[in-house]
């Protein structure tokens, strides 16, 4: 995403405009949120998924997490936003350290669906302990506190509020990817045995990148709750799961902007359909077959080879 | 708890684990063949039972029709997938089928809520099944009975099919080489398929038996996937005798957990997942590196 600087200039110009007008385009302003914290979610699952070549099928584990970690600390400690924010990003990360670990042992296909089994267990978790999750019927009543002077309960003023963690996060995962950490991902991704002959350890290097993810989707998860007033329980199921991998596969896995393109997208598109039709799993399993078929790259990465050169 | 009781309760263990492995048939054959991860096995599952429900209650069938026609229809709805879709997708990385598959089960879910409704459909149990047989220690259901041998007989049919047959070696042939196998003269293109439709058929029919049990909705596969799962990844990816094993002890597991603390025993499956992970990561009877 660096490279060539003048054309970058213009992208980053580009960008910065739109989402700053974001808000004012989507129907409702709490969508154009949505779409950030989605973005938030894809480009820290691409780290795992499109640099690391691990397909975690679980990812919505640490992203309800972050949610409920969020929605319980503001709604029991009465925590401020922030503090609410960092237990929710704390729990993902020391609950996605055993399961990687666990999880790193086996490759491929397998590595997929241990973390989907244990992703399981904590969906099941949740919607057996009424008393602390709510069960089905999702954690209510999460507040928005005041931050400081600004008053988060406007949703325009939780949009930027979002923003700058959006921006915050894309800075992370870049400086993250651009690392020698990052070229070691790359490096395990394309040969593990010979990242492992010239002394990376494999195990360790995954674990960090399946936790960093599991940082992002925590955050998401947070600011999720925050912008709900709300956690539903689906924040932690499959189908969450299976969205995630979508949108890093449709706008391009291992590409950090991709993903968040592709996030962007899905959201806004899931709540065209939505509020029109009642055939969104349809059309979301039409949208799987044809992007695992024809356009494994992505959409955004096969338009870039072809139109733009940066 | 008196004796009868404990046994009453292991031997409901049996039929939950009956299930399981009736369940993870389907799956076992195709992963073990294959190396698919077979998302759409939980939509094959309910598309059995939809098929049942269609040619007993629309077209006025015996339940006994419904057994011998439906996996044959869900078989050929497998044989089209795996030709048409699936099997371009064996060279590339394994997840990309397992993503695949998925977004197949969101459509199959999808177009039968929109052709049957969402709110699912009425499917009693077939008369002549519809006794109770006293075992001397507890009274069941004949049906329950009834599962418990078809399963039996199914597992021990697949084996046999893949272990002694002809057509077994060259499936067994396909999945260690497929290239030397095609190379010595078998179309192994066709034999994958055949296969997969196979492995579509047992989950109809796992479909077809559990209708009469199970509220015959969309979501109903779904609910059953990831256990399933479990016990496939439990028993060793591929191995028939490492599900058979593993849906066993997964059925006792959760009956006797319902015993002891009733809101964990779904729980205590993934929690008995992760110990196997841990001490024996290719599970009960797996191959090690196995389509890894």
């Amino acid at each position: 995403m660096k490279i060539d600087s003048k054309n970058s200039f213009w992208f980053i110009l580009l960008a910065a405009l739109l989402l700053g007008v974001l808000p004012f385009i989507t129907p409702y302003k709490a969508l154009a949120s949505q779409m950030l914290i989605f973005a938030i979610f894809a480009m820290g699952y691409d780290i795992v998924f499109g640099y690391t070549g691990l397909l975690s099928f679980g990812h919505a584990a640490y992203f309800g997490l972050g949610a409920y970690g969020t929605g319980l600390s503001l709604i029991h400690l009465s925590a401020p936003t922030l503090v609410a924010l960092l237990i929710g990003i704390v729990s993902s990360v020391l609950i996605a350290f055993p399961i990687g670990y666990l999880s790193i042992r086996r490759r491929g296909i397998y590595f997929a669906m241990t973390t989907m089994a244990f992703a399981q267990m904590l969906y099941f978790i949740a919607f057996k302990w009424r008393s602390l999750t709510g069960g089905d019927d999702g954690l209510h009543g999460v507040p928005r506190p005041h931050l400081g002077p600004i008053n988060l309960g406007s949703e325009l003023t939780l949009y930027y509020f979002i923003l700058v963690f959006f921006i915050l996060s894309v800075f992370l995962g870049i400086r993250i990817i651009h690392s020698p950490f990052g070229k070691t991902l790359e490096c395990l991704r394309e040969n593990e045995d010979r990242a492992r002959s010239i002394g990376f350890s494999p195990t360790r290097f995954k674990l960090m990148s399946f936790v960093i993810s599991a940082f992002f989707a925590g955050l998401a998860g947070g600011l999720y709750a925050l912008l709900q007033n709300f956690v539903p329980l689906y924040s932690l199921n499959l189908d969450t799961s299976g969205d995630i991998v979508l949108m890093a596969l449709i706008g391009g896995m291992g590409t950090l902007y991709g993903p968040i393109m592709g996030a962007m997208a899905l959201v806004l598109l899931k709540d065209l359909l939505t509020t029109s039709t009642n055939i969104w799993p349809l059309f979301l399993g039409l949208l799987f077959v044809i992007s695992v078929m024809t356009f494994r790259k992505g959409v955004f990465k096969e338009l870039k080879e072809r139109f733009l050169s940066f | 708890m008196d004796h009868n009781f404990i046994f009453a309760q292991l031997f409901n263990g049996l039929i939950l684990g009956s299930i399981y492995v009736l369940l993870s048939l389907g799956l076992t054959v195709i992963f073990g063949t294959l190396g698919v991860v077979n998302f759409a096995h939980g939509a094959l599952y309910m598309l059995g039972a939809y098929a049942a429900y269609s040619v007993v209650k629309l077209l006025n069938f015996h339940f006994v029709v419904a057994l011998l026609i439906c996996p044959i229809i869900i078989g050929f709805i497998g044989i089209l997938l795996e030709k048409f879709l699936i099997s371009k997708l064996y060279k590339l990385p394994h997840f990309y089928n397992l993503l695949l598959t998925f977004g197949i089960m969101f459509f199959i879910q999808d177009g039968i809520k929109i052709i049957y409704g969402p709110e699912g459909v009425p499917f009693n149990l077939p008369q002549f099944l519809g006794g109770a047989a006293n075992l001397g220690f507890m009274v069941i259901p004949e049906y329950r009975l009834f599962i418990i041998l078809i399963t039996g007989f199914l597992a021990l049919g697949v084996w046999l099919f893949i272990e002694k047959t002809k057509l077994g070696a060259v499936i067994r042939a396909g999945t260690d080489d497929s290239e030397t196998a095609d190379a010595l003269g078998t179309n192994i293109s066709r034999v994958f398929t055949l296969v997969f439709g196979m492995g579509a058929a047992l989950s109809g029919l796992a479909g077809v038996i559990a209708a009469p049990i199970q509220d015959v909705g969309p979501l109903m596969g779904m609910n059953y996937l990831t256990e399933s799962f479990v016990v496939v990844i439990v028993g060793g990816m591929g191995s028939i005798k490492g599900s058979i094993l593993a849906g066993l002890i997964v059925g006792e597991l959760v009956t006797v957990g319902i015993m002891f603390w009733p809101p964990m025993s779904t729980t205590l499956i993934y929690i008995f997942m992760a110990v196997v992970l841990i001490i024996r990561p290719r599970g009960l009877m797996g191959r090690a590196a196995f389509f890894e």
